[in-house]
């Protein structure tokens, strides 16, 4: 999908003496799947404002297809890349759900055929005449991310799209994310959740104090103990028991996990 | 064992909500007990906290009905930190002391109970700086580290870890037992199974305000190795985390 290809280049950025960036380049070509991960405090979030221009580079360059994103404004850069905030709450505004989705599409003088089938896929259709207020603060989540969706971005960068969340709506999330990076959308996912990372993404960027501390494929970086323990970051439980078990194929998500213990003699219950 | 917290056939309802946010609820939580709350969004485990601790109705309005037993002193932690904040002190180290010195205590048990409390969640290096100024993920240790200095006979947690990174989340998963043993009591609310199944005493599952499940871990069948041991055929009850599926495994 074209437009669709994010590029940092050296980038630094300060808040006042922290250095919250000291020099990060990354690439990220269209249609890709990509997590963002780090401790708290590595850069993760600036990163992500850089790249939606929320924030100005102090040196180095983020592009977003052919646009320089810091000759960019946020509305601008709406039209190519959504952003969904760790903190739904920041973005709701409108009276009702419906409300609220439909905002992005109307004003980027889209059709806004796309707002009832994105509130089905999230689940949020018995909640569409809603006050976003007056449903609980996963469900928020959702509503934000429906409205990114329903713009039908090239970019979608998404800030712990999954906390808080109860395992159905989990799935749905996973499940939209899927079929968007399917469909061409570069998917970009800053998370702390190893399991939601299996189950979506193609690659792993690690951040720590504002460097890039690792870029691999994720089924790799997952199987790699050694680096892990070095990023300080534990595997998820798809890879804890593909390890212990030693099951073939290296499975990271849930369902490569099930496929490779269907067959086991289960003990009936301990 | 003799509850710390009670409650007996409660239901709650929101002001002017149309129905109740809990219905028939009876728990009771011992010294010494972990009990992890899990639900689907909507299933009342923050209004169980709320309750539980007293703040509802007495501070969010509603109605109650049924018997409750409350502890002698209870401590919440709300997942979004930020909101639980005094708002007056301009240091950590003063925003950890204010609970136990609006307890009226004196000066040095105050100060004691706050650096324990800051050495338990690792952050007496922010006891200088401004809690304006943190990161989410120092803030909830903050808020925490707050709430512990009040020594609570009930510790509620509603979704501790929602700002933590995993070994932030691990780190204070695995402070509950030590809590536990020293004869406080914990209800956890949280979406995270698997890490609530590692220390949880015993599960509480709500669902639409009524206690649907009572009992050991592998009542967690939403986690997402219950799912796997399902999806793979094992037969229930399905292990809610990797050490009890990996013993679940022949021969």
């Amino acid at each position: 999908m074209s437009g669709g290809e994010v590029r940092v280049e050296d980038v630094r950025y300060a808040y006042g003496e922290l250095e919250a960036l000291r020099g990060v380049s990354l690439s990220i070509p269209a249609g890709e799947t990509v997590a963002l991960l780090g401790p708290n405090g590595a850069g993760k979030t600036t990163l992500t404002r850089l790249m939606v221009a929320l924030l100005r580079p102090a040196a180095g360059r983020v592009t977003v297809g052919d646009w320089d994103v810091a000759r960019k404004r946020p509305d601008e850069m709406a039209q190519r890349l959504g952003y969904v905030f760790q903190h739904a709450d920041q973005q709701l505004f409108a009276r009702s759900v419906r409300e609220d989705v439909s905002f992005g599409p109307r004003h980027l003088s889209r059709s806004e055929a796309s707002v009832a089938p994105v509130l089905e896929e999230l689940g949020l259709t018995p909640v569409a005449e809603a006050h976003p207020y007056d449903v609980p603060p996963p469900v928020r989540k959702l509503v934000a991310l429906a409205g990114v969706l329903a713009m039908e971005p090239r970019v979608l960068v998404l800030d712990e799209p999954t906390a808080g969340l109860d395992t159905q709506q989990q799935e749905r999330v996973i499940g939209a994310l899927r079929r968007r990076a399917a469909a061409g959308v570069t998917v970009l996912v800053v998370s702390h959740d190893l399991g939601f990372v299996a189950e979506l993404v193609e690659r792993v960027v690690v951040l720590r104090d504002g460097h890039l501390a690792a870029d691999r494929p994720a089924r790799e970086l997952l199987y790699d103990a050694r680096a892990l323990a070095a990023l300080e970051l534990q595997p998820p439980a798809t890879v804890e028991i593909g390890q212990a078990l030693r099951l073939p194929g290296a499975p990271i998500r849930a369902a490569e996990v099930a496929a490779a213990l269907r067959g086991t003699r289960w003990k009936r219950s301990e | 064992m003799t509850a710390v917290m009670a409650l007996e056939g409660v239901a709650f309802r929101y002001p002017g909500a149309a129905g109740e946010a809990l219905s028939g609820v009876s728990l009771g939580v011992a010294a010494g007990e972990i009990v992890a709350l899990a639900g689907d969004a909507g299933a009342g485990t923050s209004t169980l906290l709320l309750v539980a601790t007293g703040l509802a109705p007495r501070l969010v309005g509603g109605t109650l009905t049924g018997t409750r037993r409350m502890p002698g002193r209870c401590g919440i932690v709300f997942s979004r930190p930020w909101t639980q904040l005094t708002g007056l002190c301009s240091t950590v180290g003063d925003e950890v002391a204010f609970g136990p010195a609006s307890l009226g205590l004196a000066r040095e048990p105050v100060l004691a109970s706050a650096q324990r409390a800051m050495e338990r969640l690792g952050i007496t290096h922010l006891a200088m700086r401004d809690p304006a100024h943190l990161s989410g993920g120092e803030l909830q240790r903050v808020v925490v580290a707050s709430v512990l200095a009040l020594e609570p006979d009930l510790l509620a947690l509603d979704d501790p870890a929602a700002e933590l990174d995993p070994a932030g989340a691990d780190a204070l998963y695995g402070l509950l037992p030590a809590l536990a043993a020293g004869g406080t009591a914990v209800l956890v609310a949280t979406p995270d199974l698997e890490r609530a199944a590692r220390v949880a005493t015993r599960v509480v599952v709500l669902a639409g305000g009524h206690v649907v499940a009572d009992g050991p871990a592998h009542l967690l069948e939403g986690t997402r190795v219950a799912a796997i041991a399902r999806a793979a055929g094992c037969p229930p009850p399905y292990p809610p985390d990797v050490p009890s599926l990996l013993r679940r495994v022949g021969p």
